[in-house]
């Protein structure tokens, strides 16, 4: 593959337009910022109006759930997380650790296996490397439901149906094009003599990746480390098709549980553990962000 | 139960759908989909009761935990047996089957429902169940001919017993309709009535109450409204019903929702389709089609509200030919893949005939087709009253000998998702009724079959 071209970014940003009302300019630095809050806090309100009103639903009676836009709830009441944990043959305790052992394992699997790919793709030479590369691309292009089918044969006859590997090992065999495309394009940008300088003081194509590729690439991994997070914790069709036994459940199919559309569902239960489950998401978000900027602030090459 | 499913949800399971209907049309015959084609095996279901079977049915945490309870009186029954339980709510459930389906690899005992049997039926996915009637088996005598029908296939073979009837009737705000001074319909009332009584209603209710939600696009309506006049839903894998009598059924809907006795047509698209959001549960409509066993949890969230308000349900209107109140059964269905079919046709027949076990389910899922069982429950002071009404209605609509309707292949998929975009393009002002008949007739019967 022929080396990316790499420009260093000389250019200053843009200057931002000043803010005005009508034709008048704001002058003053601290009424820009005033304003600037406002705005932006108005549209994060809107934003997390509905999680706030799911947070508030989650503290109502199960049967005022949805008869209020209301956040505040009038008649307060803690039922919903009591009985929600409990509720079913399982607790919430076995579904959250069924969901962070597949997660993690994903999380590990997608990282260590994509980051691989990538650096064959955008580093190494052999042959049909263009066409085994679009053939990746390509699997882009095929939808979830075409693949569902005949995924679900092949771990059928494996015997893998009630096991969390049809979740987890296609996550070791970089299966997510995305990723390694993500990856291909943040390695080409690298630069090369960093490459060639570790060639020559003895590193082979492993020492250049272990010591040059992995330590510039955190921001990258960072990224794929948070949207598999984010995808394998909420994901609900994979589980329910290979894992039906109900001490195998993940969280998103405990939720599931507590919704019958032929019969009585427990609304308020169920927001209360929504509630709790977008908790590791949201704790998973805010630390992978500190290494995505403490990926870009390292890597200052770039 | 009757189930209007969302359009995104809609589309990703008929996606799932068509891609196992295609796996398995491409291994028929193969190890992948069991014993298919002509040679079609058949097993009369007696034999040793031991091993492991896998169950599975749709349902929520209250419905899993009686579900659990009555399997666990199986395996105390038969301490040499397993069950391996499955449980997804009711879209998930049939999306996880479909793929189950294409894999060979259905559980041995399926819960399966009239309108979605014969889906699987015509792919020979499924063992006929009267050679272990037969054998006795299974002991189907306490359920009622027209109820044990609705578990046949078109070709007359018994593919599912009924375990649970769901009806459709209508929930009536029993206050709002007081107020009005037009009441609750009484017994035996039509359809004309049913026109004449919203319309009539809705001069005296609050402004920003209907009358009812627009009905023109629920096919449970049509159904009740096709079989009161007589008239077949489906003849040979085809719809049965002349054009005309669509014409008219719309029309009725149509003068009803420009007059304002309905809500918009914008209103009824956003409704939810949760029992608990539905317009009649929060008061919005004074009168809505609704399974009958959605009373429970709509009344719970009537009384969160705080208005006093009290819901009822009646049968639907009746026609020239008398009630056209179908029954929605749920049942068990034995898979042809299944390797444990005495087992399997042991716990059915425990399902249906075990005292304690009907006890403990409590008609969960519909009204309990086994006649003695029904009479207990009935009997039983326990029981809360407004389960009681649920299950008198089912005696009243049972009373009315039902129309039996076996739904073609592709019913879910083609005739109901058709039926219903046909009557939005009527009312949202795209086409004429005549056109929207015409076109609808011509798409659901080139899917159906």
């Amino acid at each position: 593959m022929s080396r990316a071209t790499y420009t260093p970014a000389t250019r200053t940003p843009p200057r931002a337009p000043r803010l005005r009302f009508g034709r008048t300019p704001v002058r003053s630095p601290l009424g820009r910022a005033v304003v600037r809050h406002a705005m932006l806090l108005t549209v994060i309100a809107i934003m997390l109006y509905p999680l706030f009103w799911m947070v508030g639903a989650s503290f109502r009676p199960n049967n005022e759930v949805f008869t209020t836009l209301g956040i505040w709830p009038s008649n307060f009441t803690l039922d919903n997380y009591t009985e929600g944990w409990t509720s079913g043959q399982f607790s919430f305790s076995r579904y959250f650790l069924n969901s962070l052992v597949i997660t993690g394992l994903s999380v590990v699997g997608n990282v260590v296996a994509c980051m691989l790919a990538a650096y064959a793709f955008a580093r190494l030479d052999f042959p049909f490397k263009r066409v085994l590369f679009a053939i990746m691309l390509g699997t882009l292009l095929l939808p979830y439901h075409v693949t569902l089918v005949p995924q679900y044969i092949m771990f059928s006859e494996l015997q893998w149906i009630n096991t969390i590997l049809p979740l987890v090992i296609p996550k070791f065999l970089a299966t997510d094009a995305f990723f390694i495309f993500l990856m291909v394009q943040f390695i080409r940008v690298l630069p090369r003599e960093m490459d060639d300088a570790a060639r020559i003081d003895g590193c082979g194509y492993w020492g250049i990746f272990r010591r040059i590729i992995v330590p510039l690439s955190l921001p990258a991994m960072g990224t794929v480390a948070m949207f598999t997070f984010i995808f394998t914790w909420n994901d609900f069709l994979g589980p329910l098709l290979y894992l039906s036994r109900p001490d195998m459940w993940t969280v998103a199919q405990g939720l599931n549980n507590f919704v019958d559309a032929t019969g009585q569902s427990a609304f308020g239960p169920l927001l209360a553990m929504a509630t709790l489950s977008i908790a590791p998401i949201v704790g998973f978000f805010l630390v992978t962000q500190r290494l995505l900027v403490e990926g870009i602030a390292t890597s200052g090459l770039k | 139960m009757t189930r209007y499913i969302g359009r995104r949800r809609f589309l990703a399971g008929a996606s799932i759908t068509a891609a196992a209907v295609l796996v398995t049309a491409g291994c028929g015959g193969t190890s992948a989909t069991g014993e298919t084609g002509d040679g079609q095996d058949t097993h009369d279901g007696t034999g040793e009761v031991q091993g492991d079977i896998v169950f599975a049915w749709w349902g929520g945490g209250a419905r899993n935990e009686v579900t659990n309870a009555v399997a666990d009186l199986f395996e105390e029954a038969n301490p040499d047996v397993s069950v391996s339980r499955e449980s997804a709510d009711w879209g998930d459930y049939w999306d996880r089957l479909n793929v189950q389906a294409s894999g060979g690899n259905m559980p041995c005992v399926t819960q399966t429902q009239a309108r979605q049997l014969n889906d699987f039926a015509s792919r020979n996915l499924l063992l006929p169940l009267d050679p272990m009637v037969e054998s006795g088996a299974i002991d189907v005598s306490t359920i009622p001919d027209d109820v044990l029908d609705s578990g046949r296939g078109p070709d007359g073979e018994l593919y599912m017993v009924p375990y649970g009837a769901a009806y459709d009737a209508l929930m009536v705000n029993q206050t709002l309709a007081e107020e009005t001074g037009a009441g609750v319909p009484p017994d035996g009332y039509d359809w004309e009535y049913f026109f004449d009584w919203l319309a009539e209603a809705q001069d005296d209710l609050p402004d920003d109450v209907a009358a009812a939600n627009v009905g023109g696009g629920r096919p449970n309506y049509l159904i009740a409204y096709v079989q009161a006049h007589g008239e077949e839903m489906f003849a040979d894998g085809q719809i049965g019903f002349p054009r005309e009598l669509l014409v008219d059924f719309w029309t009725e809907w149509e003068e009803l929702r420009e007059s304002g006795v309905t809500n918009t047509a914008d209103q009824w698209a956003e409704e939810p389709s949760a029992s608990e959001q539905s317009y009649v549960a929060q008061g919005a409509v004074m009168a809505d089609v609704q399974p009958g066993n959605y009373l429970t949890p709509a009344q719970d969230t009537m009384d969160g509200q705080d208005t006093g308000q009290q819901l009822v349900t009646v049968p639907l209107p009746s026609g020239p030919a008398g009630s056209g109140n179908v029954l929605i059964t749920s049942g068990f269905s034995i898979p042809a893949s299944c390797d444990n079919v005495s087992t399997a046709a042991a716990f059915v027949d425990f399902w249906i005939n075990d005292d304690e076990g009907a006890e403990v389910f409590s008609s969960s899922n519909g009204a309990v087709t086994n006649a003695d069982h029904l009479q207990q429950q009935i009997d039983n002071p326990e029981l809360p009253e407004l389960k009681r009404h649920e299950l008198e209605v089912y005696e009243q609509i049972v009373g009315m000998s039902p129309p039996v309707i076996i739904y073609p292949p592709g019913y879910q998929a083609t005739f109901e998702a058709a039926f219903t975009r046909a009557y939005e393009e009527i009312a949202f002002g795209r086409k004429s009724i005549e056109q929207a008949v015409d076109d609808f007739f011509a798409e659901a019967n080139a899917g159906l079959g």
